[in-house]
């Protein structure tokens, strides 16, 4: 059944009613709903609306950086600058026929009724409601530890902030000492300007108050923030089949997929209300039916696949949908390690970023495909072969050129999503061979190597003379977000930026995506080479 | 004539106002721009240009009727932080399915902070194809929307 027929049958369930009926008839009346019912029942004063002059309204001036900072999730553009639906839950399987309320064990109500405290009763109240408007089964008890997108320190933030720190003064924390995506900026190991500083501390002026409240809640420090949770310095890796509340496109998609955990593609705000609950609503991508492939992708290149362009193909054919791919063990392998994991972030994140794949299966290397093999295809699936041709058409789709950006790059930007310790070794070693190679004793252009603190210190320890070199060759790393880093004030007028990452170029089209080999001789010369 | 819908009410209530309509999605994020980063207080001037029948309208105070909601995963929070500078919509009613994202604001504001924000969905495609901006609307606790 196509998404828009379902819709039409779904039920006209009346989840949260004007007074809020508690859950299973079990009357909370606070005094935010009494409020709210009256609210409800004003009239519109606005009516028709009129346009912004016509309103009178005064001018506002916007600040440059407006709409730059609403990165990592979400919002997927197609090549006509169309936003599309991108990184959301927009089905359910609740009963067409009576509102649907979920069955709450007695602690559950109890908690939903206050027994346990005001706020705590809040957020049961809304993890509930949140459950309801998706049909979920039941709340399941969380493992592992969560992992929040909560990162933008925006004044837009204020309320959600304000929320959590209402929690954290209530004494509330999550279940388990929980990670948190990268900060949008760092202060101290990229070369900001006065633009980026502009930015920083105009754009982000709640971030210390954000920080504070991870802080409270359960976060580790600073040095454990990434998107790559579950790379093993940062350590949030639990063993499939374990339920989590997660948030991040990619995060969430390495953990379904690689990991074999069972998360929804949460909203910020919601992992983390989970995690204070230590539950989550059973539906979605928590379920088996849920985890069942609509797509088979029959990978057939005559040569090892370029994983970013796949990832993005894939992402653009399947859109929200769950793919099934084969044709991977050659490249892939058969067991998903540390040598092998930046592979699949790659090709994951490429699939979150251009569409909204929240889980893909691997044929006889990801768990549940290793469990279950094609069982996982859907009746009526659809099939996509992704061959040389494919490959080059997609590809194609990248941009090359970008007005108003200098004519050679001035920046190579590497890890996004965050780097393994592998690619961090990798790179390293790789960039500096081959300038030593060349009798070179710095890089053309500086290379951002995006990671966490603590796997740059893993580095650090076991390669301390390579990492010297490294920081010779101009190669820093960084701990900030690549995309909120890529999405800076006038990044694309005064930066060229190249990458490795197909994240990075599908929520920046001005960053040119280029393979390894290509990217090298970027570093070594400051020019793009011709047959790239 | 007048035209009667029924959707499923998300978060209920009586209002009567006029539509502000669009068969294009709705960018949470990318609509509110002149607040979330400008702070107009006054009004709330739709910024996405992709949006053509909602740019530059004013969405403070508007019943929004669209498809669904688009953009960041942070749209929820964009709601609430509108809502915050009393420039949020007083009800959104969807033809389709509600996304995770905004509903998870509209719940974090509705009992969180006791700001509801009317929410209806699954009103079907007929519902756009008879509403038009400007249009009068009556909405009920049962999800019921008369147009016209």
């Amino acid at each position: 059944m196509k998404r828009r027929d379902f819709v039409k049958t779904m039920p006209l369930a009346t989840l949260i009613p004007a007074g809020l009926v508690a859950q299973a008839g079990n009357a909370l009346a606070g005094d935010a709903q009494a409020g709210n019912a009256e609210a409800a029942k004003a009239p519109a004063g606005k009516g028709p609306a009129p346009t912004a002059s016509d309103g009178g309204s005064k001018k506002v001036v916007l600040p440059d950086y407006a709409g730059k900072l609403q990165t990592s999730d979400g919002s997927v553009t197609s090549a006509d600058g169309v936003t599309q639906p991108g990184f959301k839950h927009r089905t359910s399987n609740a009963d067409p026929k009576a509102p649907y309320k979920m069955p709450l064990t007695q602690e559950e109500q109890d908690i939903f009724d206050g027994k346990k405290g005001e706020e705590l009763a809040k957020v049961m109240q809304i993890v509930v409601a949140h459950g309801n408007v998706f049909g979920a089964e039941k709340l399941v008890d969380l493992g592992g530890a969560p992992h929040c997108s909560l990162y933008t320190g925006t004044d837009y933030m204020k309320p959600m902030i304000k929320l959590f720190q209402e929690c954290a003064t209530a004494g509330l924390k999550t279940y388990a000492p929980y990670t948190v995506n990268p900060r949008c900026y760092d202060l101290y190991n990229v070369n900001n300007n006065e633009t980026d500083m502009q930015l920083i501390y105009e754009g982000y002026k709640l971030q210390r108050d954000l920080d504070w409240v991870h802080a409270q809640l359960g976060a580790p420090d600073l040095n454990y923030r990434s998107c790559a949770c579950y790379v093993d310095e940062v350590g949030n890796a639990p063993p499939p089949g374990t339920y989590v509340a997660w948030a991040e496109s990619s995060a969430i998609n390495y953990g379904n997929s690689a990991l074999g955990i069972r998360t929804n593609r949460n909203a910020g705000g919601m992992e983390l209300l989970c995690g204070l609950l230590g539950k989550a609503p059973l539906f979605g991508l928590m379920t088996d039916e849920g985890r069942m492939a609509n797509w088979l992708i029959d990978v057939k290149t005559t040569k090892e696949p370029d994983l970013g362009v796949l990832g993005t193909a894939i992402g653009l054919k399947v859109i929200d949908g769950i793919p099934f791919i084969t044709g991977m063990e050659k490249t892939l392998g058969t067991e998903v390690t540390n040598d092998n994991m930046h592979l699949l972030k790659k090709m994951g994140s490429a699939t979150a970023a251009s569409g909204a794949v929240g889980l893909y299966h691997v044929e006889n290397l990801t768990p549940d495909a290793k469990e279950k093999g094609r069982k996982l295809l859907k009746e009526g699936y659809q099939t996509y072969v992704y061959d040389d041709a494919e490959q080059a058409r997609v590809l194609a789709g990248f941009p090359v050129e970008w007005e108003g950006r200098p004519e050679d790059p001035t920046v190579c930007l590497i890890g996004c999503p965050h780097n393994t310790y592998k690619e961090l070794l990798d790179w390293g070693t790789k960039v500096t061979d081959e300038l030593e190679k060349r009798g070179l004793k710095t890089g053309a252009i500086p290379t951002k190597m995006f990671c966490s603190n603590v796997v740059r210190d893993h580095l650090v320890k076991e390669h301390p003379l390579l990492v010297g070199k490294m920081t010779q060759a101009q190669m820093r790393f960084t701990n900030m977000c690549t995309v909120s880093y890529a999405g800076m004030k006038d990044f694309s007028e005064r930066t060229f930026g190249v990458t490795n990452s197909p994240k990075t170029r599908n929520y920046y089209p001005s960053v040119r995506y280029l393979k390894d080999d290509a990217l090298i001789e970027v570093i070594c010369t400051g020019k793009i080479p011709k047959s790239a | 004539m007048a035209k009667t819908f029924k959707g499923r009410p998300l978060l209920a209530g009586n209002l009567e106002g006029k539509a502000l309509a669009s068969k294009q999605p709705l960018n949470t994020t990318g609509s509110y721009l002149e607040n979330l980063f400008g702070g107009n207080t006054t009004s709330a001037p739709c910024t996405d240009p992709n949006n053509k029948e909602f740019y530059k309208k004013d969405l403070a105070g508007a019943i929004i009727c669209t498809t669904t909601t688009v953009g960041s995963s942070l749209g929820g929070a964009a709601l609430m932080g509108v809502g915050d500078l009393g420039m949020g919509p007083k009800a959104m009613l969807f033809s389709e399915h509600v996304d995770s994202v905004s509903i998870a604001g509209l719940l974090m504001d509705d009992i969180w902070n006791g700001k509801r924000v009317i929410a209806i969905d699954l009103l079907g495609d007929e519902f756009l194809d008879a509403v038009k901006t400007g249009d009068p609307l009556s909405i009920k606790e049962d999800g019921t929307v008369e147009v016209g």
